[in-house]
């Protein structure tokens, strides 16, 4: 009971951080939604529907031969996001798992 | 299967075509009586604690052979071309019996042995036990199978400790009927590829070169500036034992209708361990039969095998931090080599009924080689409600006065 008030609030810190980064609101959101937040938490711990194999990261694999360009093309000034827009390196298309 | 630079045999080479070129991975392979080398005797079974066949009367151990090195899937995968399957791999003949009629070859009786569940049966008459190891189309025997590691007690701590550490919101009805120890050792039936792959990813990338703050009417804002780059990958890439369910009930896993994920997650297994198949490993423990074939497998392997190419590749992003966003990706698998193994799962299941006659089936499951363990546990909904219900009340007053001192 207590490490999930832990992570409760370790999620509670994170959100506030981000949404101050993004200036709605500040922690005062966070305490709004914190019954919401409690039992998304606890709902996750307890079903571990989120969970899965990461098979991009766990299996093994190798790579040869690699030719890489990598050729300027402009400078962007004054960009609002901390990403790129569209990024997808880091994305998985075969995870079985599905929430609904 | 080892990523080393043996060079591959002769065999291995399959034609570059999508016709699937077999190898016999069952040769030798017999049903009926097998019998302790030592005494005659066919009460045989695996002893978790050295990975070996023990027979029951006399105690003599002995290994089987490593299923890697006897069908030579040590080999090279850069040099795999076209589609190489296991002949315990093959497809499915729907017309083929689940439940097959043996003669003991002790007695004459005829002994029944229900594909679905084992491939091993008690004749009744003289109590010798027919083992099934000659392979019939039906998905019953594999190519290899992984024996179990992790013994009964040990999996019984995982699953009581996992359990215990989620009681206080537990449905009370779980909480009384739960009993670690009616976990069941179960052999799930996979598919192991190996792919050997041309990849090229065009896309643009991005690289930080500033970060500062502005002032946007009396707020402070974060801004970036950045260099965009077009980035090209091109490379081969070899994908060593990737693994998929076989079995079309693991393959699906919507979280809302079952807990199937729970299985997916305790993988990977140290398959590169597995031997050569013999019904005596499954003897104590239940199997489930493979139902699904290389063309409904193919398209998630290839995904997978997409995503681990993907993700495979950041190695040689570190420059682009702000992200690369990928805008064609071609993955060539010029070679695959497909072998089915039975992977040993200790796994306890709980049947949860709610009020108007749904069930659900949560999952407690321990990796029975190497003791990762996951569950699903039935939750007390309006336990959970109301306390979260309470949480929400608190964090409202506080939440307000927050919002109205300006924090």
């Amino acid at each position: 009971m207590v490490t999930d008030f832990v992570r409760m609030a370790e999620s509670s810190q994170i959100i506030a951080a981000s949404s101050s980064d993004d200036g709605f609101g500040g922690f005062g959101l966070v305490f709004l939604l914190s019954g919401f937040i409690f039992y998304a938490v606890i709902y996750v711990r307890y079903r571990n529907v989120d969970k899965r194999h990461n098979h991009e990261s766990e299996t093994e694999s190798a790579m040869f031969n690699m030719q890489e360009a990598n050729d300027f093309v402009a400078s962007k000034s004054g960009l609002t996001n901390s990403k790129i827009d569209g990024a997808n390196n880091d994305v998985v298309r075969g995870a079985r798992r599905k929430f609904f | 299967m080892p990523m080393d630079n043996v060079e591959p045999d002769a065999h291995q080479q399959a034609s570059p075509q999508n016709t699937p070129d077999v190898f016999r991975t069952d040769e030798g392979a017999q049903d009926g009586l097998a019998k302790c080398a030592r005494c005659g005797a066919t009460e045989i079974s695996l002893n978790v604690a050295t990975g070996n066949l023990r027979c029951g009367f006399c105690r003599f151990e002995w290994a089987t052979e490593n299923a890697i090195e006897a069908f030579n899937l040590n080999g090279d995968i850069s040099g795999l071309t076209g589609i190489l399957v296991g002949s315990g791999s093959s497809d499915i003949v729907p017309s083929t019996e689940e439940i097959l009629t043996f003669k003991c070859s002790a007695c004459g009786a005829e002994v029944v042995i229900d594909t679905n569940n084992s491939t091993q049966a008690r004749c009744h008459w003289c109590r010798n036990t027919l083992s099934m190891n000659q392979q019939v189309a039906n998905g019953a025997v594999p190519d290899m199978i992984l024996p179990f590691r992790v013994e009964k007690s040990t999996a019984v701590e995982k699953i009581a400790s996992f359990v215990g550490k989620r009681k206080f919101f537990a449905h009370p009805k779980f909480r009384a009927e739960f009993n670690a120890e009616n976990v069941m050792g179960v052999y799930l039936p996979y598919m192991v590829v190996d792919i050997n792959a041309h990849a090229r990813l065009t896309g643009e990338g991005e690289h930080q070169t500033r970060s500062y703050t502005v002032k946007v009417g009396d707020k402070e804002q974060q801004r970036y500036d950045a260099d965009v780059y077009n980035v090209v990958r091109e490379f081969d890439i070899q994908v060593n034992d990737l693994t998929v369910e076989s079995s079309s009930d693991r393959l699906d896993q919507n979280t809302s209708q079952n807990s199937n994920n729970i299985i997916n997650t305790i993988m990977p297994f140290d398959v590169e361990n597995s031997v050569r198949y013999d019904s005596n490993y499954l003897a104590g423990f239940t199997s489930e039969r493979r139902d699904s074939n290389l063309d409904q497998l193919s398209p998630i392997a290839h995904t997978q095998a997409g995503d681990i190419t993907r993700h495979r590749v950041n190695d040689s992003l570190t420059f682009y931090d702000r992200g690369v966003r990928w805008t064609a990706e071609e993955v060539d698998v010029r070679g695959q080599r497909w072998v089915s193994a039975y992977l040993p799962v200790w796994l306890y299941s709980y049947q949860q009924r709610n009020s108007s006659g749904k069930s659900f089936l949560h999952y407690v499951a321990v990796n029975a080689r190497t003791g990762e363990t996951m569950g699903s546990i039935p939750l007390n909904q309006s336990k959970l409600l109301l306390v979260a219900g309470a949480v929400q009340l608190v964090g409202t007053v506080i939440g307000l006065v927050l919002v109205v001192v300006g924090f």
